[in-house]
């Protein structure tokens, strides 16, 4: 191995070349400071953190999960119960611990415990889920989805079941966004340069001769299960701060499938892909509501009819997966300087684990 | 990678644009933002009522205008969608909106409701009907146009009990929304306050059931018909309800929330009779009230069709009540204005009078039109106010 770089040595420009991408929406958000484009930056900060999170489990592993939008859930309602005031909880969620009835932490506490809680959760289910494979794993996240979504939804006293949860903390800055995304892409970037994250990728693209080289599948699954667990809750803790309001079926069929083909439209396979699906689609997005309302052209005002934006983002990534069936980034990182690509057998591929 | 950069690059200049320099507030009008659903399920609730809102405006503005200035509208699209409704909250502020108004639905409005709060404006909701869609859940710059469910629950029970002589009572809860519930927790609170009157069974279904034959059983099992059945449902799936109870051969007067209101559905359940909701005003065209009936014209003058609902209602309200606030604070400034909205008691509206205090921004009595339908033709039979408001410690409590 002498003479070869270290994987760091070729690889550190990716997540330096994508925080600079993150960074630079927030500059822009400070420079044109309007109120509803901040929150719209926001907005693709909480699903950068939620799609990199997706990736840590679903790129890595090649394992489809449809149930990680649960873990915001979890996030979302932890960081409510913690950050309310005590008289709003005292009438709605009677039923919560004395101790987060009668307290009330700030919100960076909120989104550490969102996390932590999320994380054990993804442990515990994980330990189970994480011995199937290919489609039943799938079905099986998906199964876990709808029981906690359901059991969010009828727990009346701690949940308030179906009615919205209102009086959580709303920040309306950029950088603690910022912040957390930039966080959650250091850690996936230091997760799929680790040991285990390239055991991982090893075991999704040859699963038997990875086991067969020492392996161990499951655990290094459930080692990705848990990180991007933990990555989901912050994003739910996120979203319930930006919003301020939380119910159980914001964080379902819509939020699962939205977060997923942000990541398959960037490439499922890598971090740059998961940042970027999200950046280009939310950019494809604004564009399509900002034709809804209409543009000035020479006196007279066009506009698409409402409801257009819904249809033409359903196109638009169909076209995109029909000339680039594995995403944007075709599977693969943005590395600096690009040349390297070509000269050294394609140096993010092999950080990658070899695919496109 | 070029390639994905110039995207980007492109993209983020995009932004820079569409963006645009934020507008600010104009001293020469006044500014009412809409942060309703344009597009969405929610459309069909937000866009009658938001009509409505739109004709009070258009006559202040023909009258001359709120403190000599004009009013002039913005809106936002939610696209019933949470945090697009926070969004859309910010957008219509930050174009200087003086008062911000918020989808029909609390869990749909709340998100653009509370953007305004943040920013100390004043937000109404076009016609939520749950008490925390006000200070108990927004804050205290909120307000609901519409009157609470738990009134027309009150409301129902008290007439029938006075009027019809209904002593046996049922209680049939669809538990879909909180809209249903807070139906049935005015009925509760109603039904212990009349002497004699009892609640003989009760029972709950989902909007959802395709068939509700078990509740059915339950009902038809008792000793003797109930007098009445307090249904606390909604659309679409109260219409099944109301045609399943009816089929199976149960004659009991059936009594419900505005939510069953209207129409538009009756066709489904062609010889309904024995059927009352409360109404804040007539779309039938037999208001008591002439002007409600001119209402109704003009609405239809300006919108191509009939209202459809009572809902309609609660949007002309509101701008009626916030205007006339204004106008006796002489400014559009929040303080000052709620002050005034506080100081509101049984303040004349078309469609009823309206109180509100600095506990409640909502209407916890109120006056309603009860329409009957008979023969399956809906038609105003009488109107009632509830003897007593219900306190708000009861409705905070639930």
């Amino acid at each position: 191995m002498s003479g070869r770089p270290t994987i760091l040595a070729r690889t550190w420009s990716t997540p330096v070349i994508l925080i600079a991408l993150l960074a630079l929406l927030a500059l822009l958000a400070y420079v044109v400071g309007s109120n509803p484009f901040n929150q719209t930056i926001i907005e693709i900060f909480i699903r950068v953190v939620l799609v990199v999170g997706l990736y840590v489990f679903i790129g890595n592993s090649g394992v489809i999960s449809f149930g990680h939008i649960g873990f915001t859930c979890l996030g979302a309602y932890m960081t409510a119960w913690l950050t309310m005031l005590p008289a709003i909880k005292k009438s709605k969620l009677k039923s919560l611990p004395d101790i987060v009835l009668n307290n009330k932490l700030d919100y960076g506490w909120g989104l550490l415990a969102a996390t932590v809680f999320a994380a054990v959760a993804a442990y515990v289910f994980g330990k189970v889920l994480m011995r199937l494979s290919g489609i039943a794993a799938s079905i099986a996240t998906f199964a876990m989805l709808a029981v906690i979504i359901q059991v969010y939804s009828n727990w009346d006293s701690v949940t308030g079941a179906q009615s919205s949860v209102v009086g959580i903390p709303i920040v309306r800055v950029v950088w603690p966004y910022f912040l957390c995304a930039v966080l959650v892409v250091l850690a996936a970037y230091a997760h799929s340069i680790s040991r285990s994250g390239l055991a991982l990728r090893a075991a999704r693209d040859e699963a038997t001769a990875a086991a067969a080289s020492g392996v161990d599948i499951p655990r290094e699954r459930l080692i990705a299960f848990v990180i991007s667990g933990a990555m989901m809750g912050l994003g739910g803790a996120l979203f319930a701060h930006s919003v301020g309001v939380v119910t159980p079926d914001t964080f379902y069929l819509g939020l699962t499938f939205i977060t997923l083909s942000m990541l398959v439209v960037g490439g499922m396979n890598s971090l740059s892909g998961a940042v970027l699906g999200v950046v280009v689609l939310s950019i494809i997005i604004q564009l399509l509501r900002w034709l809804e309302k209409g543009v000035d052209v020479g006196g007279s005002t066009i506009a698409l009819p409402l409801g257009v934006q819904e249809i033409a983002i359903g196109v638009v990534m169909i076209v995109i997966l029909m000339y680039r069936p594995t995403g944007l980034t075709r599977n693969k990182e943005l590395v600096w300087p690009m040349k390297k690509l070509s000269a050294e057998g394609s140096a993010a591929a092999a950080a990658d684990g070899k695919t496109a | 990678m070029k390639n994905y950069l110039k995207l980007g690059m492109g993209a983020a200049l995009g932004a820079l644009i569409l963006a645009g320099p934020a507008a600010m507030a104009d001293d020469e009008k006044i500014i009412v933002g809409f942060a309703t659903a344009q597009s969405g399920f929610m459309q069909a609730y937000d866009k009658p009522a938001e009509d409505a809102a739109r004709i009070r405006i258009d006559e202040i503005n023909k009258a001359g205008g709120l403190l000599g200035k004009q009013i002039e509208i913005v809106a936002a699209d939610t696209k019933t969608d949470r945090a697009e409704g926070a969004k859309a909250g910010l957008e219509v502020l930050d174009k200087g909106a003086d008062l911000v108004v918020v989808s029909c639905d609390y869990d749909f409005g709340a998100p653009a409701a509370l953007a305004a709060e943040g920013a100390s404006k004043i937000s109404f909701f076009l016609c939520a009907e749950s008490v925390k869609a006000g200070i108990q859940g927004v804050g205290p710059n909120s307000f609901s146009g519409s009157v609470l469910a738990a009134v027309q629950g009150a409301t129902m029970a008290e007439w029938a009990y006075t009027k019809k002589n209904a002593r046996n009572f049922y209680r049939l809860l669809d538990s879909w929304t909180e809209y249903n519930k807070g139906i049935c927790d005015g009925f509760d609170w109603m039904l212990p306050k009349l002497a004699d009157a009892k609640l003989v069974g009760e029972d709950t279904f989902k909007n959802d059931d395709a068939s509700i034959a078990a509740q059915i059983t339950r009902i038809k099992s008792l000793p003797q018909e109930p007098d009445a059945i307090m249904l606390c449902t909604m659309m679409p799936g109260g219409v099944s309800a109301v045609k399943q109870l009816r089929a199976a051969g149960i004659k009991s007067m059936i009594l419900n929330g505005s939510g069953m209101s209207g129409s538009y559905w009756l066709s489904a359940t062609p010889d309904l009779s024995n059927f009352f909701v409360p109404d804040q005003g007539s779309v039938h065209g037999d208001d008591p009230n002439p002007k409600v009936n001119e209402f109704n014209a003009k609405f239809k003058e300006v919108t191509g069709g009939d209202p459809s609902s009572q809902y309609v209602y609660p949007g002309y309200v509101m701008i009626d009540v916030w205007a006339k606030a204004v106008e006796r604070a002489g400014t559009t400034e929040t303080a000052a204005v709620v002050a005034e909205l506080e100081k509101m008691k049984d303040e004349p509206t078309l469609f009823g009078p309206r109180t509100f205090t600095a506990e409640l921004h909502h209407q916890n009595k109120g006056r309603y039109l009860i329409t009957g339908v008979d023969n399956g033709k809906p038609g105003v039979v009488d109107e009632w106010t509830i003897s007593e408001a219900i306190p708000v410690d009861y409705l905070a409590s639930k």
